[in-house]
């Protein structure tokens, strides 16, 4: 085996400028690989982190019949958190509402929160500390679509709990900047009282924040969702855009990969004299084999290191920068940055290197199987078809 | 111990295979060799000379009789025992020296003992002579395509030579050489038949490498013709 490393070491050594281009071909597969997944990876994470931050926490309590899919479930879905448990929640009320900015009707949902939590990162102090009448928080997003700004009003018209139709106007009193979108769009946050009090819906809530990690099975009339569960829709979201985005590396790793079986056809094809000399120097046909077997998956060793020379920094500095993330693109659906930051994770890295390196071998040893059944004779004379 | 026989062909018959029906490359070859001739079969293009050479190096086996190497039946031996058998008995010589291009000739001479798993300084003593049995210690670190005909060939003696095998087959050394060359080649080969008694067989048209021999085997279709020992009245040889 030692030989064979040895042996095909030279080999590749002397074939020169076509090595050099099936392993620059492979080692660029391999840092794109590392750089897609690492993106993706980098995205999974932050968009964790942040949904967490945001909107998560650690699990929410739903009121059964609040369904966070069907809008008309806001109207029964609410009710008073159990008292026992109801300091180790943070209460959210979601009710319907419009606005009317520039005279265009626009559907909202008021969000109340607690003006003292700080579990989610809705900058509630703002709200504290605003003198307005329905003082109320709106994202980055929101501000756009609805051109408002800090200090301005706009009416607002919702439903108390008779079915009466309400109007005031509210005051923007700040806009946050998050990632995460789902507590941007179409949403108000203003404080809890304020809220109960507009719907006549005191002390009613439609859900509660975990604020510790903790396992609510069962509690009458709620319904537990754990941080986990709420995550994994995040992170299917996120592998099935890791799906769509393999296509690009997968192409290229088997235009590689097919470089590389080529170099190994040709190559038992004009080197059937070698084959030869090296049966009649006493190799066996399988240690022939294997020989070019070796050979050919050393592209890979050789593409590995250097994909790590080149990629190493590119694909530091990329992490350290991040890559700037078209606004288009900003409707994920799952909480995006502008900026996102690849992540390489040690199992990713060591999961490439393992793929390219089995890869390469066995489109290696397929045309290699052919010396096994080679006649030496002919081999020596350059006769085989 | 001169009188052992280390190739002892017995109604060696090859057929090959040619469209429908079958051509007979060798018919019916009975023939010893001992240890420490310096033999060769002489005969015409497509004689069989080759055919012969390539079933004695256990590359290929007889249709039909027996090729007994070194003690040892060819047709009965599997992949492995049979590159064993050749890689530790049977020195080749081809007439396009087959040189591993990307190995310096110093690598070239050492690949048989590396498949011995020979130790390093083993090793380079070995290459070290082998090298100066064919004049060749200043090339060492050449690589095959710098080297003149001559010089190639000699470097294939001395990757053939290096593990002092019992059996030295030379399929036609000296056709790609001159004349000065040629000589020099079969002087090397010579002397080291003398000095380490191995067997040399040789095909070959070439007069210069009959000059040398001590037996030739004329083959004609396939057949022997003649089995004639040469006895030398120049001593200088
Ligand atoms: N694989 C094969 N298939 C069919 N015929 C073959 C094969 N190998 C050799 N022959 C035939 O067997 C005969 C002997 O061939 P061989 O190569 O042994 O001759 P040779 O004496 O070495 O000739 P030369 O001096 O030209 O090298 C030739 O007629 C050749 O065409
Ligand atoms: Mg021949």
């Amino acid at each position: 085996m030692k030989l064979a490393f040895q042996i095909a070491y030279k080999n590749l050594m002397g074939a020169g400028l076509r090595t050099w281009l099936n392993v620059a071909v492979l080692s660029f597969a391999f840092v794109m690989i590392i750089f897609f997944n690492g993106l993706m990876d980098g995205w999974n994470q932050e968009a964790s982190r942040d949904s967490i931050a945001w909107e998560y926490g650690q699990g929410q309590l739903l009121h059964e019949n609040y369904d966070p899919y069907d809008p008309f479930s806001l109207e029964e879905g609410h009710g008073v958190l159990p008292s026992a448990i109801a300091n180790e929640f943070e209460s959210i009320l979601i009710q319907q509402g419009s606005i009317y900015p520039d005279g265009r009707m626009l559907s909202v949902q008021l969000k109340g929160i607690n003006l003292d939590q700080n579990t989610l990162k809705i900058p509630t102090p703002i709200l504290k500390n605003s003198e307005a009448d329905i003082p109320v928080l709106i994202g980055k997003r929101m501000a756009e679509t609805t051109k408002l700004k800090e200090g301005d009003e706009v009416l607002l018209r919702w439903r108390d709990i008779n079915g009466t139709f309400d109007a005031a106007n509210l005051t923007i009193a700040g806009v946050f900047d998050s990632n995460v979108g789902t507590i941007d769009n179409g949403q108000l946050w203003m404080p809890l009282k304020k809220l109960q009090s507009m719907t006549g819906l005191d002390n009613q809530v439609t859900l509660g924040i975990a604020k510790k990690e903790s396992n609510y099975a069962a509690i009458g009339g709620w319904k537990f969702q754990s941080k986990e569960t709420l995550l994994k829709n995040l992170s299917d979201i996120i592998a099935t855009k890791k799906i769509s985005s393999s296509i690009f590396y997968l192409m290229l790793l088997a235009i590689s990969l097919l470089a590389l079986f080529d170099t190994q056809v040709l190559s038992i094809f004009r080197r059937q004299k070698e084959i030869g000399t090296f049966i009649a120097l006493g190799m066996t046909r399988q240690q022939v084999v294997g020989l070019f077997t070796v050979e050919g998956s050393m592209y890979s060793l050789f593409a590995i290191v250097l994909g790590a020379a080149y990629g190493t920094p590119m694909l530091w500095l990329l992490a350290k920068t991040g890559i700037p993330i078209p606004a288009a693109s900003q409707d994920a659906g799952v909480a995006i940055s502008d900026t996102m930051y690849p992540v390489y994770g040690f199992g990713l890295i060591a999961i490439t290197i393992l793929l390219i390196i089995i890869a390469a071998t066995i489109v290696s040893f397929l045309p290699a199987t052919k010396i096994a059944k080679l006649n030496p004779v002919n081999a020596l004379k350059g006769k085989i078809q | 111990m001169d009188t052992e026989k280390v190739i002892k062909l017995e109604h060696v018959t090859k057929r090959f295979p040619v469209g429908e029906g079958e051509f007979t490359a060798l018919n019916d070859i009975n023939l010893e060799f001992a240890k420490g001739e310096f033999a060769g079969l002489v005969g015409p293009s497509g004689s069989g000379k080759t055919t012969l050479l390539n079933i004695i190096g256990s590359l290929d086996s007889p249709t039909e009789g027996k090729a007994n190497i070194m003690g040892r039946n060819i047709s009965e031996l599997t992949h492995k025992e049979s590159a064993h058998l050749r890689n530790i008995h049977i020195g080749f010589i081809f007439q396009v020296f087959n040189l591993l291009p990307v190995y310096t000739v110093y690598e070239n001479v050492e690949f048989a003992l590396l498949l011995q798993k020979k130790t390093a300084s083993e090793r380079k003593k070995a290459v070290m002579e082998a090298l100066e049995w064919v004049g060749l210690t200043s090339m060492a670190n050449k690589k095959p395509a710098k080297l003149s005909g001559g010089e190639g060939q000699r470097v294939a003696i001395a990757r053939a030579m290096v593990k002092r095998p019992d059996i030295l087959l030379a399929d036609e050394p000296t056709a790609n050489l001159d004349a000065k060359n040629a000589h020099a080649v079969l002087k090397t080969m010579k002397d080291l038949n003398k000095e380490l008694k191995t067997t040399f067989l040789f095909s070959t048209h070439d007069e210069k490498v009959m000059a040398y021999l001590d037996r030739i085997v004329h083959l004609e279709d396939g057949s022997v013709k003649e089995d004639e020992i040469i006895t030398h009245q120049n001593t200088e040889l």
